[in-house]
């Protein structure tokens, strides 16, 4: 085997990237949570830096890939990190030192934190008037609510909910909360930009979402899409954090200003700063008859997008369309809120909200099954949903594999045989509709190129396509290349989002190769998935397949410490077909072990909307010692098609730890499952009346 | 200050500023390999070797280096055990994290050649890799590990 180059160290991503003459940048972030710019005082700058004003950016509009509510500078800051001016200076330590000298004063405004209160007819408003941006990512219906800080809102309304909870002869209620947490990609974001003689803007950036960012970009300086150049290295990591347009509007302007080419990379702490996982808060409430038949369904979903509305609408609609579960459940509604505060921006983050939902959900079953005195894997068995019942969406589902998920999730922790310290969960996840996805190839001698959109941020998706173009083509893996994506060069795809590439970029290099094959040397292929919900019903096609998966959790507890020792955690998957299978494994053990994380011990510390955990040293993420007890299953099928698998494995890991928990009677309803929240639930569970004596629960010494 | 130390079995002269890092150094030398991403001496991306001990090239200023011995994955050949388990074992995603796993289990390898593998779990613990291929990586290290037997008794 020849060395990889990225066990040689020889992988050259956005930081490394540069351009002749570039000055480099850093940024003025606001100290304050929400304030005016009063002054901006610039007198201590050195001679060889340059200062980018608010008034300097006066004239760009305001841009958003979902909602249009930032500015390139604000002189309004609306969280503890806004960024109110830039500078340029010749080095890295230079442009530091200038953003140092910078000062500024700020009138304060009245700030909000808590996304129930923000939510209130009585907070005061971050964005009094919202616009709901053009970018192609605002394709669904943006519900803002009018005077409020709730930038959408998403409904389902399935059924007659009323009449269900009327015939229930059991129902529970819940409400379950999560906090933000970071992405911590190990590279950080980094963008070199410059506009060139003949006046395009180039820019080199770490993103998921290069067309996206073109159309914002284009938008922005008012430019026609084709002369912005957006070209995207391998990135050392996202998960969600490089998506849609972030430093790359402020270093453009940057560019703008100066004449030169302007480089930036943020440091570890502003990546803290920069977009985050959305905190939720969510009350869940199912209905079901005395033998666990699920009659009613409602849940009510608060998701906290922070200061920018951001993707926050897209990811509440994702977290509102999968609350129903895998269930057939006959009344369902759903109302999903996403609702400014003053704090960091919050987006996508693997698991797109399923996350949150997942852990409101799969806890509200098992507190169901304890009051039907039913086992949670008999309720789940009872209510699983099959190809050709109708979702909550009003949907006819397929291609579901559900059944035999659950059934090896259960037999990974021999569920049956003792399901004290066990957890189970299940969760669905859709995949981006609608989306257009294209590729173009060509032939030259021995070699083909692939020209495609699909970015690389360590999934592997370019290297799945690679094996798919070979395979069809008839020659070895080592004869495609597949350049990194430069939008002058590839064709519109919608963006390396909601683990599409594979299954959407798949189908259209199969159209592709076809043609090439007839044409001899090029071929191209355009595929699109059709469908969408309306968004005040959620009725219609939320996903035209579903990411599917279970976990299984088998753990102990030492009940003096709140220390959770983890037997075993299982994950079983649907992959419908692994492409690649080394890059399919690694997916979804890296999705079990941010779960984990998300589980037993990442947030986000926020104190009067200052982060006080923006560190690797404060802010833990899992390391070697966390994935010893991790297995996992990849389910496939003859004839199935691609099922994506980038973020399936991370939204059960949380419920099923928190079910194994509650199968001790430690009845955890907020994440992280800290031990001071595991010794909590053991105080709670010997304080409450209902409750039996715990059965002789498992101690680890 | 001016520093002298041998990278990668070549001799290097510099200037360096008295708070410059040796990761710094080291970007500016071209070595990409060590990347400086935490600047707290937590993750172990810009791991170096420093006359074979794994150190934290963010904690460790150039002028500490002088007269020492520096290695990077870029001094390593192609044909390193390590470097071909890592290949061999698909022990990576994004790969940011990689070089400095590398040398980590490098140095590790070479106090314990058949580490147990909970013990190389422990000590790869300043090694974040938050692709979260921990388990390719600890297979790596028994594939290392077995090569590296089988060599020293040829």
């Amino acid at each position: 085997v020849s060395a990889d180059p990225r066990a040689r160290g020889a992988v050259s991503y956005s930081v490394d990237a540069s351009m002749p003459g570039e000055l480099h940048a850093a940024l003025v972030r606001s100290p304050i949570a929400h304030g005016k710019v009063r002054s901006i005082d610039v007198s201590g700058l050195a001679s060889d830096a340059r200062v980018l004003l608010p008034q300097d950016v006066a004239d760009l509009p305001a841009y958003g890939c979902q909602i249009a509510d930032q500015r390139v500078l604000t002189d309004r800051a609306r969280f503890v990190g806004d960024v109110v001016a830039a500078v340029v200076a010749p080095t890295p330590a230079a442009a530091r030192a200038a953003a140092m000298s910078v000062s500024i004063t700020y009138d304060e405004l009245p700030a909000i934190f808590d996304v129930e209160k923000a939510a209130a007819e009585d907070a005061p408003l971050l964005h009094p008037h919202l616009t709901i941006s053009a970018n192609d990512a605002a394709y669904f219906g943006i519900r803002p609510v009018p005077e409020t800080n709730i930038c959408h809102r998403f409904r389902i309304r399935h059924g007659d909910v009323e009449r269900g909870f009327e015939q229930a002869e059991v129902v529970v209620e819940g409400t379950f909360r999560t906090p933000s947490a970071a992405h911590v990609p190990m590279e950080p974001h980094a963008t070199v930009a410059r506009f060139t003689d003949s006046g395009r803007l180039e820019v080199i950036t770490g993103t998921q979402t290069p067309f996206s960012m073109r159309m914002e970009l284009a938008a922005l300086f008012g430019m026609a899409e084709e002369d912005v150049r957006i070209v995207v290295p391998p990135m050392g990591g996202s998960f969600g954090a490089k998506t849609f347009t972030r430093q790359e509007a402020v270093v453009a302007a940057l560019a703008r200003k100066t004449g030169r080419p302007v480089k930036l990379v943020l440091d570890r702490a502003e990546e803290f700063l920069t977009l985050n996982r959305h905190p939720a808060v969510i009350t869940v409430r199912i209905g079901a008859s005395r033998t666990g038949e699920l009659l009613a369904k409602s849940v009510v979903c608060w998701a906290d997008t922070g200061a920018y509305a951001d993707c926050g609408p897209g990811v509440v609609q994702k977290m509102g369309f999968a609350a129903p579960g895998p269930y057939r459940i006959p009344n369902c509604w759903v109302d999903a809120y996403a609702v400014y505060t003053n704090t960091p921006p919050n987006g996508a983050f693997r698991g797109y909200g399923q996350m949150q939902s997942a852990w409101a959900s799969e806890r509200a079953m098992d507190a169901l099954a304890a009051k039907l005195d039913l086992s949670p894997l008999e309720l789940r068995r009872r209510n699983v949903i099959a190809d050709g019942d109708t979702y909550a969406t009003g949907e006819t589902m397929h291609d579901t594999c559900y059944r035999e998920l659950l059934e090896r999730a259960a037999a990974a922790v021999d569920y049956e045989r003792d399901s004290r310290g066990k957890g189970i969960a299940l969760i669905m996840k859709g995949m981006q509709t609608p989306s257009r996805a294209a590729i173009a190839i060509e032939r030259d001698g021995d070699v083909y190129v692939v020209r495609c959109a699909t970015t690389e941020m360590g999934q592997g998706a370019r290297h799945a396509l690679a094996l798919l173009a070979a395979e069809q083509l008839g020659c070895d893996p080592s004869q495609i290349r597949v350049p990194d994506p430069d939008t002058d060069q590839v064709p519109y795809d919608t963006r390396t989002t909601s683990s599409r590439s594979t299954y959407m970029m798949g189908r259209a290099l199969t159209v592709a190769c076809e043609a090439l094959l007839e044409d001899g040397r090029r071929g191209y292929g355009a595929i699109e998935n059709v469908g969408g919900l309306d968004p005040d019903t959620g009725q219609g096609l939320a996903s035209t397949h579903w990411h599917q998966a279970a976990a299984a959790a088998h753990l102990a507890v030492d009940e003096e410490t709140g220390v959770c020792e983890l037997h075993k955690l299982h994950c079983a998957v649907y992959a419908g077909r692994v492409v690649n299978r080394p890059a399919a494994e690694l997916q979804t053990e890296g999705s079990m072990c941010m779960g984990l994380g998300s589980a037993l011990f990442e947030a986000l510390a926020l104190d009067g909307g200052q982060v006080t955990n923006a560190n690797l040293s404060d802010y833990n993420i899992p390391t070697a010692v966390d994935v010893a007890t991790m297995t996992y299953e990849l389910i496939e099928r003859d004839g199935a098609s691609i099922h994506g698998l980038g973020e399936t494995a991370l939204p059960p890991v949380p419920p099923a730890i928190g079910n194994a928990l509650a199968s001790l009677g430690l009845e955890l309803d907020e994440l992280p499952m800290t031990p001071e929240r595991v010794l909590a639930a053991r105080d709670q569970r010997s304080h409450s009346t209902e409750a039996e004596p715990p059965r002789a629960e498992e101690k680890v010494r | 200050v001016r520093v002298s130390f041998t990278l990668d079995g070549a001799r290097v002269e510099l200037e360096a500023p008295e708070e410059q890092t040796i990761a710094e150094a080291l970007s500016h030398h071209g070595h990409r390999s060590v990347r400086e991403t935490c600047r707290i001496g937590v993750c172990g991306a810009c791991t170096i070797l420093l006359d074979g001990e794994p150190v934290s090239g963010c904690l460790l200023l150039t002028a500490q280096a002088d007269g020492r011995c520096v290695t990077t994955v870029e001094g390593l050949s192609a044909h390193d055990p390590v470097i071909r388990a890592f290949s061999r074992a698909h022990a990576f995603q994004c790969g940011w994290c990689t070089p400095g796993m590398i040398l980590s289990v490098t140095a590790m390898l070479a106090e314990d050649p058949d580490p147990p593998r909970a013990k190389a779990a422990r000590e790869l613990g300043g090694n974040l890799c938050r692709c979260g291929c921990y388990s390719r990586i600890l297979d790596a290290v028994e594939l290392a590990a077995e090569e590296l037997r089988s060599d020293a008794h040829r």
